[in-house]
């Protein structure tokens, strides 16, 4: 018996007999085939509870209600909060996609982090925080222990009127430095022209529901403006019904998707706006259309008037009538002058139109002199706190703090000039100029130690930001609150990030533009996935680890502690309501006589119910007075501002205010620098002649603030947006011709601050002579979803400083093409 | 072909308003989200990335400022006589005549890609690598839908999954049968404007049901007999003549 | 040379059991031994000392319950636990089971990390309120009897797929005598198609 060839042949056709009677292959290909099927990096989701937590969203000022799914203690999917009286179950796609900001791991800051490298060699090292906030309050002690506590600033991107904006702004008063400068934004130059105007600083309220037709000087209504989900169930409110749809018309220089939903688009050369205002003003005027109620016995300055020393001065109508007829708006906006007759009347005759300003989002700020004259169209025609109109609300009934106690240092610097020189001089309107903080600390006339930088990317969204982060290299100690590796964050030398949307409790007091008074709350509907801390719990333990003064303005716990105390406010006002009822859109019947669904009796059950549904609100309004509602110094609704006149000559103290407006870049002359008017763009000439336009627009797709756009959003880019790594400009056919571009064509965008590189997008809804450049990418921070792809349109913003504000102007850059 | 239209069940169709749409794309974000759809590092790559709902834009083709501009989300137009169905080899993708709609099953899938081929409105995505998705965000995965492997064809179900836990619902309720709204799909819940509408074809009682006898409804590429049960609506003519990929002078030829 | 030839020839058959018997042996005994691997249940949890005929007198649903919306606990929380072991100073018996749930998981609020024998593929969508409630199918149907168990039977896993061994069935050559023998789809589409509901084996059904 021998283990022969042939045996062995036997022994294993004996095998594979009994391997085929035995069950071993046929599991196995069963197996297999279930293997390739369940490969081991193919994540399988752990199961769990399915549950929905109410909250609010806090990814911008637009206070939408928000239902958070969550299996087990996972967030999987985010919805709009039915029957929330803000957004009634509409939700953006920046707010679907919230949940990536809160796990996507490659953009968050985990932990507290002390750079240890160079700036910019991106070397950090874990630090406690404990010895971080002991580190700053370090910092901070000895500013203040030399004096000279206003060589801290804090630059904040919360949303005004919020608890934790005002708990910073409070944090850095308290110290002593006078230097708190927020992010600006359209609602800064909409909050100057209406105290100029009107004398009053309140909440932005259009009344956009009620109105009859919107005449929308580049607000994108529907690409992510004011209050999102807001403006999104308004237009499906009035999709749904023909009678209640306003006549919109969308005056942008680019066909947005507001101005290809809108009844009548008209695309004047940016910055012209004003020009186009007034040139309706002049027919709505001529056609005798105006509200003479208004115009004769609440405003002042619309007829020609005689002052205390007996100077005659023309007024509004007269100059008007003079310098904006349609042939000369024609001229300078190229609008067509019938279609700027036809448009006058058009709004003038409608029962219930309003007049808006503003460009895209609404993220950056606009030109006084633009929402000057286009808030006049709507007091020419009677529009001011009338239904549909634009309201003059009262500020919510939040309780104030105590008072901050300043000890000696503190009160004597507080009050020292701020770097930025917003709020006096120059700049008597502005409460805060970023663009002349970089400008000051870059010029070497102000030294910042110490800054302090929260919910804000600065450093990437500025227009000019390359000046920005110039500036941010010359101050040695930065903190970064940010709970994202953002660009800003990268300059910090120290990173104490804060927790994300959905892990904090926050609040939006008036969501921008509501028109009735809102107040949310959000709730964390996660614990916090990573050892972050709420901002406003670090600036409470900040405070008490520097003591003294600033402890001891600092009485509360903590952050929730401070925004109860606010809310506090809201309960002993006896008004409003807590509710979240789908039947009833709050701003239907806000002239009613309210009956209040208060169901709380006590201060706790009040909070409790807060926290619950996220929104206090009051239905109400009282519309149609115009007798005390304007706190301008006559009292009226002023054509002519004597705020801008007083603060001019205050300026301009002995010298004739004629020889400072050169200075201020001021154009225009004599009565009409106090009045809504067209500044003419100076050095840079008029229209093409000094090379093609260069122009950021927003889209409601790509987040283009603080927050970095999530993956999911990268999707809905079309391919002649983003192509790869590319970017695209979108040119008018002609314009390209001219400069001999094709569909794709890769080209160099030169500015005098710098240059990009984009292809080219061939698309007739843009206007000849403009390039215009989405926002929202060319990112150098965050991870790869948004690393490395197209090109930041605001690196080579060169504008000028919008007098009077101060602001910078970033839609009149112009630059040069280069074909690569 | 012969039409595979059962109809002792429910047709579910949707019927999107473009006149509505915004294009905002909160309708994407929300498919996705619902769906376990990965993101590919690089998305703007159209014939690699997953997108079971995809917006495109049109325009009138005019010249500046006469040009309009319209949107069309696109979901799979669960047709009533899918041509992706009888080309795979499969049986991975099969008309279900409880309800009309498509039914892909991933793990049956042999990623042939036919379906694709067939498919008239590239409603379908092909995993050419492991679904990516951005290093953290799988925590955000839900377990309604099951994560797709590499080498398989993956396509819209409208939220099939909705269907089933309203079901499960009514019948903790003890009910069989569901309201009109119990079961809409995730892209018409988003939709901040309520541009689309949701429901069953087959019952004359749903809104969808008067909505697509409107004469501003059509259907993309009707010529071709797909019959799909996504309905869109337009007031603008040049929107609903692209619809059909329109030729100048086609039908004229023919006669 | 021949009479090797011989041997060989005469002998040969000893070969061919040889190889016939060792193939079997491996097919039948090694290779399921190697393909499952064992595992402990993180407590031996007795479904007979918690059930009906018990003293804590419970029913199924007390632990394995649907919530509002319809879908089903499956295996219950901790929480659940605590609800009658309370207090680690006073156990309801002197079991070391109960000790280990006390030290281990009850004190330091931690979940237990049951093994599922009957989990699902992830492409399997399965609606309990379907079965249980609409066609009043008993858990025993599927699950066995599971509440008659003194101790909990050893988890075994397919090293291949990741499954549980009784979602292919314990015996290896695919017989089964039970209705809970095996939960393959074909078992699925077994009931489903003699209760011969319409459609009922499309495959969104089932499949997700």
């Amino acid at each position: 018996m021998e283990f022969s060839r042939r045996n062995f042949i036997k022994f294993v056709a004996g095998g594979a007999a009994g391997t085929m009677l035995s069950p071993l292959p046929w599991k196995l290909i069963d197996d297999i085939a279930i293997w390739t099927q369940n490969w081991s990096w193919v994540p399988v989701p752990a199961k769990g509870r399915f549950s929905t937590e109410h909250t609010v969203c806090t990814l911008c000022p637009g206070g939408c209600g928000i239902e958070v799914k969550k299996i087990g203690e996972r967030v999987v999917k985010i919805h709009g909060g039915e029957g929330f009286p803000v957004n009634n179950g509409a939700i953006c796609p920046l707010g679907a996609a919230g949940q990536q900001i809160l796990y996507n791991e490659g953009i968050r800051w985990q932990t507290p982090m002390k750079r240890v490298g160079s700036r910019g060699s991106k070397k950090w090292e874990e630090i406690s925080w404990s010895r971080a906030i002991e580190e700053i309050a370090s910092k901070i002690n000895s500013l203040r222990d030399k004096g000279t506590p206003e060589k801290l600033a804090a630059i904040d991107g919360n949303f005004s009127r919020s608890t934790l904006a005002l708990l910073i702004k409070r944090f850095v008063n308290a110290i002593g430095s006078p230097n708190y400068i927020t992010t600006p934004s359209e609602e800064d130059t909409y909050s100057m022209a209406f105290q100029i105007m009107q004398g009053n600083k309140g909440p932005v309220a259009f009344d956009l529901e009620n109105a009859d037709f919107i005449l929308s000087f580049g607000c994108g209504l529907l690409d992510g403006w004011g209050a999102p989900g807001r403006m999104s169930n308004a237009w499906a409110y009035w999709s749904a019904d023909k009678h209640a749809k306003p006549y919109i018309v969308q005056v942008e220089p680019r066909l947005s998707n507001t101005a290809s939903k809108a009844n009548m688009w008209l695309a004047p050369y940016p910055g012209t706006e004003s020009a186009l205002a007034l040139g309706i003003a002049h027919v709505i005027i001529r056609e005798g259309l105006y509200n003479k109620e208004f115009a004769e016995d609440y405003a002042f300055g619309f007829q020609n008037w005689v002052d205390e020393e007996e100077k005659k001065h023309k007024g509004f109508s007269t100059i008007v009538m003079e310098k904006y007829t349609p042939q000369a708006v024609q001229k300078i906006t190229g609008i067509d002058s019938k279609e700027i007759i036809n448009l006058a009347k058009k709004f003038a005759t409608a029962s219930r139109p309003i007049a808006l300003a503003g460009r895209g989002k609404g993220i950056l700020p606009g030109s006084l002199y633009d929402f000057m004259s286009i808030h006049s169209l709507n007091a020419l025609v009677g529009r001011i706190n009338k239904k549909g109109g634009v309201l003059v609300p009262d500020e919510l009934p939040l309780a104030q703090w105590p008072d901050i106690e300043y000890d000696s240092v503190a009160a004597d610097s507080v009050a020292k000039e701020r770097i930025d020189k917003a709020g006096r001089g120059q700049y008597p309107f502005a409460e805060s100029l970023i663009n002349k903080f970089a400008q000051a600390v870059n010029d070497g006339s102000s030294v910042v130690e110490t800054l302090l930088i929260f919910s804000s990317n600065p450093a990437y969204n500025t227009p000019n930001n390359t000046d920005f982060i110039k500036a941010l290299d010359k101050i040695p100690f930065i903190v970064s609150f940010s709970p994202f590796i953002d660009e800003t964050s990268l300059f910090a030398d120290l990173i104490l990030p804060d927790h994300t949307h959905l892990e904090k409790m926050m609040d939006t007091a008036w969501p921008a533009g509501l028109q009735y008074p809102v107040y949310t709350l959000s709730r964390p509907v996660i614990k916090p996935l990573y050892h972050t801390r709420h901002s406003g719990d670090v600036i409470v333990s900040l405070a008490k680890k520097i003591g003294g003064s600033v402890a001891r303005s600092f009485i509360w716990d903590d952050f929730e502690h401070a925004l109860k105390d606010r809310v506090k406010g809201l309960y002993e006002s006896g008004r409003g309501e807590i509710s979240s009822n789908k039947e009833v859109s709050p701003w239907k019947n806000l002239n009613a006589a309210h009956l209040s669904k208060k169901t709380y009796t006590s201060f706790d059950s009040m909070w409790e119910e807060l926290r619950g549904i996220g929104c206090w609100f009051e239905p109400e309004h009282s519309f149609g007075n115009w007798s005390n509602i304007f706190h301008t110094k006559t009292k009226k609704f002023e054509f002519f501002s004597t705020d801008i006149d007083d603060s001019l000559k205050g300026y301009a103290g002995k010298r004739p205010v004629q020889d400072i407006l050169a200075t201020l870049g001021i154009s225009s002359s004599g009565d009409e620098v106090n009045m809504p008017h067209y500044e003419k763009k100076g050095a840079k000439g008029e229209r093409e002649d000094n090379g093609i336009v260069f122009l950021p627009f927003e889209i409601i797709n790509l987040a283009s603030g603080w927050v970095g756009n999530p993956p999911f959003l990268n999707k809905t880019l079309f391919e002649s947006q983003l192509k790869r790594d590319d970017i695209f400009a979108e040119i008018n056919p002609k314009t390209a011709s001219q400069y001999g571009l094709k569909e794709g064509s890769r080209i160099t965008v030169r500015s005098s601050k710098g240059e990009i590189r984009v292809r080219v997008h061939i698309f007739d809804g843009a206007r000849p002579g403009i390039i215009f450049v989405p926002a929202g990418l060319g990112h150098t921070a965050y991870d790869k979803y948004l690393k490395g792809k197209g090109a930041n349109p605001y690196t080579i913003i060169d504008g000028t400083e919008d007098p009077l504000t101060g602001q910078p102007v970033w839609w009149d850059t112009r630059v040069e093409i280069l074909k690569i | 072909m012969k039409k595979d239209n059962n109809n002792r069940g429910a047709r579910y169709g949707m019927v999107i308003d473009l006149d509505k749409c915004t294009g905002c794309g909160a309708c994407v974000a929300a498919c996705a989200s619902e769906n376990n759809v990965p993101v590919m590092h690089d998305e703007s790559d159209k014939t690699r990335s997953i997108n079971w709902l995809q917006i495109y834009k049109i325009t009138n083709g005019k010249e500046f400022p006469d040009i309009e501009i319209a949107y069309i989300p696109r979901p799979c137009m669960q047709c009533d006589n899918p041509p992706c169905v009888p080309v795979c080899p499969a049986t991975a993708t099969k008309r279900d005549p409880n309800t009309g709609i498509i039914s892909q099953i991933y793990t049956r899938c042999i990623g042939c890609r036919y379906c694709m081929a067939a498919c008239p409105y590239h409603a379908r995505s092909f995993n050419w690598f492991d679904p990516p998705f951005p290093k953290g965000t799988e925590r955000s995965l839900t377990t309604e839908v099951s994560p797709r492997m590499r080498g398989v064809v993956e396509k819209c179900t409208f939220c099939h999954h909705r269907l089933m836990s309203a079901k499960q619902r009514a019948y903790a309720e003890g009910r069989r049968e569901l309201r009109e709204d119990e079961y809409i799909p995730a892209c018409a819940e988003a939709c901040p404007v309520n541009a689309i509408t949701f429901g069953d074809l087959n019952n004359p009682k749903h809104k969808i049901s008067q909505l697509i006898k409107s004469k501003n409804a059509f259907r993309l590429l009707e010529k071709l007999g797909t019959e799909p049960k996504v309905y869109y609506l337009s007031s603008k003519e040049w929107v609903r003549r692209m619809a059909d990929n329109y030729l100048q002078g086609e039908f004229e030829s023919r006669n | 040379m021949d009479a090797d030839l011989k041997k060989s020839d005469k002998y040969g058959w000893v070969f061919l059991i040889a190889g016939l018997i060792g193939a079997l042996i491996v097919g039948w005994i090694i290779f399921p031994a190697l393909l499952y691997s064992k595992k402990e249940q993180p407590i031996h949890f007795s479904h007979a000392k918690h059930g009906p005929d018990s003293d804590a007198g419970m029913s199924c649903e007390d632990c394995h319950f649907f919530y509002e919306d319809g879908s089903f606990s499956g295996i219950p929380k901790i929480a659940k636990c605590i609800e009658c072991h309370e207090d680690a100073e006073l156990p309801l018996s002197d079991s070391e089971e109960e000790e280990k749930l006390f030290t281990d998981y009850i004190v330091p609020n931690k979940e237990i990390p049951w093994l599922v024998y009957s989990r699902q593929p992830e492409c399997v969508y399965f609606p309990h309120m379907a079965h249980v409630k609409m066609a009043d199918i008993e858990c025993n149907v599927c699950h066995g009897e599971m509440a008659k168990q003194d101790s909990m039977p050893v988890y075994k896993v397919n090293r291949l797929t990741g499954y549980s061994i009784d979602i292919w069935g314990r015996n290896i050559a695919g017989l089964k005598k039970n209705t809970w023998d095996r939960m393959k789809m074909n078992d699925c589409a077994e009931c489903h198609t003699e209760h011969n509901k319409e459609n009922n084996n499309a495959c969104f059904v089932c499949h997700k």
